[in-house]
C-alpha cells in the first residue's frame, strides 16, 4: 500500500469523526446561549435547569471535538508536510489565526464557564458562554477560509515553486467561502435542533417526570431545525453556481471541465483529473436527506395544543430521524473534499506531492493507532451522551451547587 | 521579524509545558492510587485551569504552521513517532480528565484514571524526545526532507524523555501542594520533595549523556548556553525543594515552572541561528530565517495576532485570578 492512500484514509477518518462532534458543539452552543440569556433576563428557574441539562451534554460532546481537533492540527505536519512546504505561506495563516483568535479563547472561556456556576456573577457567567459561542463561530469561519483556499486558491503568487501570500482580502472574498460557511453553520444548527428535539421526544415518549421542561426543549429544537433546514437548502443550492465556476471538474464533465483538464495535462502532465465517483453519489444522497428533513415543517402545526405530544407518533418520527442529519453532514463533507481530488490545493498542488516522505509502516501504524483511539473514544463518548441524555434533568453534575450533598458516588442501600 | 515570531513560538510552547505540565504531573500522580475521594480532589485542583492549559499547545502549533511552515512539516514528519506518541498522550489526558467522572461507578472511574496516567506519561515522554531530537540534530537531506525515524532512538533522547517525565511529576506535586486543602497539601508537599532528587538525577544524567554524545556536541552551536541552562535547571529544582521545605508552595511552583520552561529556552538558544541541524549534510541545516514564512505572511499574522495577545493573556490571567487559592468544600466539582 502506498503512503498516499494511507494518509488520505487517515485524514478522512479523523475529519469525519471531528465533524460529527463539532457540528453538535456549534449547534448546541447557539441554543444554550439563548437558554442562559433567557434565564438571566427572566430569572425563571426552568431556564437554569434547561441550561444545566443541555450544557452537560454540550460539555461531554465538546471533549471529542477537542481531542480530534488536536489530532487534525498535527496531522497536517505529520502526514502532509508537502502542504506546509509548498503552500504553507498562505494556507497556514488562516489556521494560525483560528488557533489564536478563536480556539484559544473558546476553551479558556469554557473552562471558566464550567467551573463558574455559583461562583461568578450571573452576568459574567453568561458573558463567558457568549464568548464561547462567538469564538466557536469564529473558529468555524477561519477553518472554512482555510478549506476554501484549498478548494480555490486565491491571493497568492508562485515564486521558486512556493506559493507566497499577495492578497489576504482575496481569501476572505473567496467565491468558494461565503455560501459554504452559511451552509455549514446552518447544518450545525440543524443537527443541534434535531438532537434537542429527539432527546426531548424520548423523554416525552417515556413520560419521564420533567414534562414541562422537555416540552419546551422539544419546541425549541423543532423550530430551530425547521428554520435551519431551510437555510441549509438555500445555502446548499446557492453553492452550485460559484463552486461549479471555480471547480469545473467537481460536479460535471462539461466543456469547461474538459478545458481545465486539457490545461492541467499540458502543465502537470497526463493523468486522471476527474474526482472519484464517490463524491457525486454522496452528494445525491445528501440532497435526498435534505429534502426528507424539510418535512420538519409539517410537524410545526402540531405544536398547537401539544398535538405533537398527544399523537405520540410524531415523537417517534423525530427520534428515528436523528441519524439523518449526521449522515448528511458527512456526505456533504465527502462531496466537498473528495470532489477536490486529485488536488490538495485545486489546480495548484497535486495530493500526491503533499504527502510526507515517511515510510509505509509508520504511516500504517499511525492510521490504525489513531483510528482505533479516536473511534473508541467516539463510541465511548456517544454512550456517555446517551446515558446522560436518558438520565434526565433531575440533577446534572454541571452547575450543581457545591453545598448540596455530594453526588451519589457510593450508592449504598440504607437497608441491605 | 523572524526572531520575534521565533520567540513567540518559544513562549507559547514553553507556556504549554509549564501549564499543561502540571496537568500531566497531577495525572502521573494518580498512579499512586489511594482513595477515590483523594484522586477526585487532585482533579478538582486542576479544575478550571485544565481547558485553558492545553490551548497553549494548539496555539503554539498554529504559530508553527503560520509563521514557520517549513519547520512545521519537517519537524513533525521527521520526528513522527515521538510527536505521534505525545499526541496520543495529549488525547488520552484530555478525554480522560473530562470524562472520568461522568460514569458513577468507582471502578470505571479508576480505569479512566489509569488512562490519564498512561496519557500523562506518554505526553511528557514524547515532548522530551522531540526537544532532544532538535538538540541532537536530524538527518535532513539536501532535498529538504528528514530521512527515516531511527535517528530518534538514541540514549540522549531516552534520558531526555525520562527527564521530562520526572520534571512533570515534581511540577504536578508542587501544584497540588499549592492548590489542595491545607490538610491534604502536606502529603503532596512531601511527595514533591521526595521527587526533586529523582528529577535532579535525571537532569544530571541527561546532561552528561548529551555532553558525551557526538551528535549533540556537533549540533550545538553555542556550548556555553548549552551548559549554563542545565545548571539553571538544577538551581531551579534546588530552589523548589528549599521553598517546599519552608512551606512556600507559591515560590516552589514558580521554580518548578521555570524548570519546565528552561528546556525550550535551551533548545532555542543553543542551536541559534539554526533550528533543524542536519547530521548528514551541513548544507541542509535549516536556519530560523529559512524556516520562517515569507514577509507578507508574517506581517499579516503580526497585525492580527499582536493586538490580540493582551486579550489572550488577560483572559488567562482572569481565570487564574478568579479561581486562585486552595480548593475547599465550596469549590465546584466537575472533572
Amino acid at each position: 500500500m502506498d503512503t498516499l492512500l494511507l494518509a488520505r484514509l487517515q485524514f478522512a477518518t479523523t475529519t469525519s469523526i471531528h465533524f460529527l462532534f463539532v457540528v453538535v458543539t456549534l449547534g448546541l452552543v447557539t441554543l444554550l446561549v439563548g437558554m442562559q440569556t433567557a434565564w438571566v433576563l427572566t430569572g425563571n428557574a426552568k431556564w437554569e435547569r434547561l441550561t444545566r441539562f443541555w450544557g452537560q451534554l454540550y460539555v461531554i460532546n465538546y471533549v471529542l471535538g477537542i481531542a480530534t481537533g488536536i489530532v487534525m492540527e498535527f496531522q497536517f505536519g505529520l502526514n502532509w508536510s508537502g502542504l506546509s512546504r509548498y503552500v504553507g505561506n498562505v494556507f497556514g495563516a488562516p489556521l494560525a489565526i483560528e488557533t489564536l483568535v478563536a480556539f484559544f479563547l473558546e476553551s479558556t472561556f469554557l473552562g471558566m464557564w464550567i467551573f463558574g456556576w455559583h461562583r461568578l456573577r450571573k452576568g459574567v457567567h453568561l458573558a463567558l458562554l457568549w464568548g464561547v459561542a462567538l469564538t466557536a463561530y469564529a473558529s468555524a469561519f477561519w477553518i472554512m477560509v482555510a478549506n476554501s483556499w484549498l478548494q480555490h486558491p486565491v491571493g497568492y503568487e508562485v515564486r521558486d515553486g512556493i506559493a507566497h501570500l499577495t492578497d489576504f482580502g482575496a481569501l476572505l472574498t473567496n467565491p468558494s467561502l461565503g455560501m459554504a460557511f452559511g451552509h455549514v453553520v446552518s447544518a450545525a444548527l440543524l443537527v443541534g435542533g434535531m438532537l434537542m428535539a429527539a432527546v426531548s421526544a424520548w423523554h416525552l415518549i417515556r413520560r419521564t417526570p420533567d414534562f414541562a421542561l422537555f416540552r419546551t426543549s422539544l419546541r425549541i429544537g423543532l423550530v430551530t431545525a425547521a428554520l435551519a433546514i431551510t437555510m441549509v437548502q438555500g445555502f446548499g443550492f446557492a453553492q452550485f453556481g460559484p463552486v461549479g465556476e471555480v471547480q469545473p471538474t467537481k460536479f460535471g464533465q462539461g466543456p469547461e471541465a474538459q478545458a481545465v483538464i486539457a490545461d492541467w495535462t499540458t502543465r502537470f502532465g497526463p493523468g486522471d483529473y476527474t474526482p472519484p465517483v464517490l463524491a457525486s453519489v454522496g452528494l445525491g444522497f445528501m440532497i435526498l436527506i435534505g429534502f426528507t428533513l424539510g418535512c420538519v415543517w409539517l410537524l410545526l402545526p402540531l405544536l398547537y395544543r401539544d398535538w405533537i405530544i398527544r399523537l405520540r407518533f410524531p415523537l417517534w418520527l423525530i427520534l428515528l430521524a436523528v441519524p439523518l442529519p449526521f449522515i448528511a453532514v458527512i456526505l456533504g463533507w465527502i462531496a466537498r473534499e473528495v470532489g477536490r481530488q486529485p488536488w490538495v490545493a485545486y489546480g495548484l498542488l497535486p495530493t500526491g506531492q503533499a504527502v510526507s516522505p515517511v515510510g509505509t509502516p509508520v504511516m500504517l501504524a499511525s492510521l490504525i493507532g489513531f483510528s482505533l483511539l479516536l473511534g473508541t473514544l467516539a463510541v465511548t463518548n456517544w454512550v456517555l451522551l446517551a446515558r446522560h441524555a436518558g438520565r434526565g434533568a433531575a440533577d446534572p453534575a454541571l452547575g450543581r451547587p457545591p453545598a448540596a450533598p455530594g453526588e451519589p458516588a457510593h450508592p449504598e442501600p440504607a437497608l441491605a | 521579524m523572524d526572531l520575534a515570531w521565533y520567540a513567540l513560538l518559544g513562549l507559547f510552547f514553553a507556556s504549554y509545558l509549564v501549564l499543561a505540565g502540571y496537568d500531566y504531573g497531577v495525572g502521573l500522580l494518580l498512579a499512586r492510587g489511594g482513595a477515590p475521594a483523594g484522586r477526585r480532589a487532585a482533579l478538582t485542583a486542576l479544575g478550571p485551569f485544565f481547558l485553558g492549559n492545553e490551548v497553549w499547545l494548539v496555539a503554539a502549533v498554529g504559530i508553527l504552521f503560520g509563521a514557520f511552515p517549513v519547520l512545521e512539516g519537517e519537524l513533525l514528519a521527521g520526528c513522527y513517532p515521538a510527536v505521534a506518541g505525545a499526541l496520543v498522550g495529549v488525547v488520552l489526558v484530555t478525554a480522560g480528565v473530562q470524562l472520568r467522572s461522568r460514569p458513577g461507578d468507582e471502578r470505571v472511574r479508576a480505569r479512566w484514571d489509569r488512562v490519564i496516567v498512561v496519557g500523562s506519561a506518554l505526553a511528557a515522554l514524547g515532548w522530551g524526545v522531540v526537544l532532544a531530537a532538535l538538540l541532537q540534530g536530524v538527518p535532513r537531506q539536501a532535498d529538504g526532507h528528514v530521512a527515516g525515524v531511527s535517528h530518534l532512538a538514541t540514549p540522549f533522547a531516552a534520558t531526555a524523555g525520562l527527564t521530562m517525565v520526572a520534571l512533570v511529576a515534581v511540577h504536578g506535586a508542587t501544584f497540588l501542594t499549592l492548590r489542595l486543602p491545607a490538610d491534604a497539601a502536606d502529603a503532596a508537599g512531601r511527595a514533591a520533595r521526595r521527587l526533586v532528587p529523582v528529577a535532579l538525577c535525571a537532569v544530571v544524567v541527561a546532561t552528561v549523556v548529551g555532553v558525551l554524545s557526538s551528535r549533540v556536541r556537533d549540533a550545538v552551536g553555542r556550548p556555553a548556553v548549552a551548559v549554563l541552562l542545565p545548571v539553571l535547571l538544577v538551581v531551579a529544582l534546588l530552589a523548589a525543594r528549599a521553598a517546599l521545605a519552608r512551606r512556600r508552595p507559591g515560590w516552589a511552583l514558580i521554580a518548578t515552572g521555570a524548570a519546565m520552561a528552561l528546556p525550550v529556552a535551551l533548545v532555542g538558544a543553543a542551536l541559534w541561528p539554526y533550528v533543524l541541524v542536519s547530521t548528514t549534510d551541513p548544507g541542509a541545516s535549516l536556519t530560523v530565517a529559512d524556516a520562517a514564512a515569507s514577509t507578507p505572511t508574517l506581517r499579516l499574522l503580526g497585525w492580527v495576532a499582536l493586538p490580540l495577545l493582551p486579550a489572550l493573556l488577560g483572559f488567562q490571567a482572569m481565570c487564574w485570578w478568579v479561581f486562585r487559592g486552595r480548593t475547599d468544600g465550596r469549590a465546584p466539582v466537575y472533572w
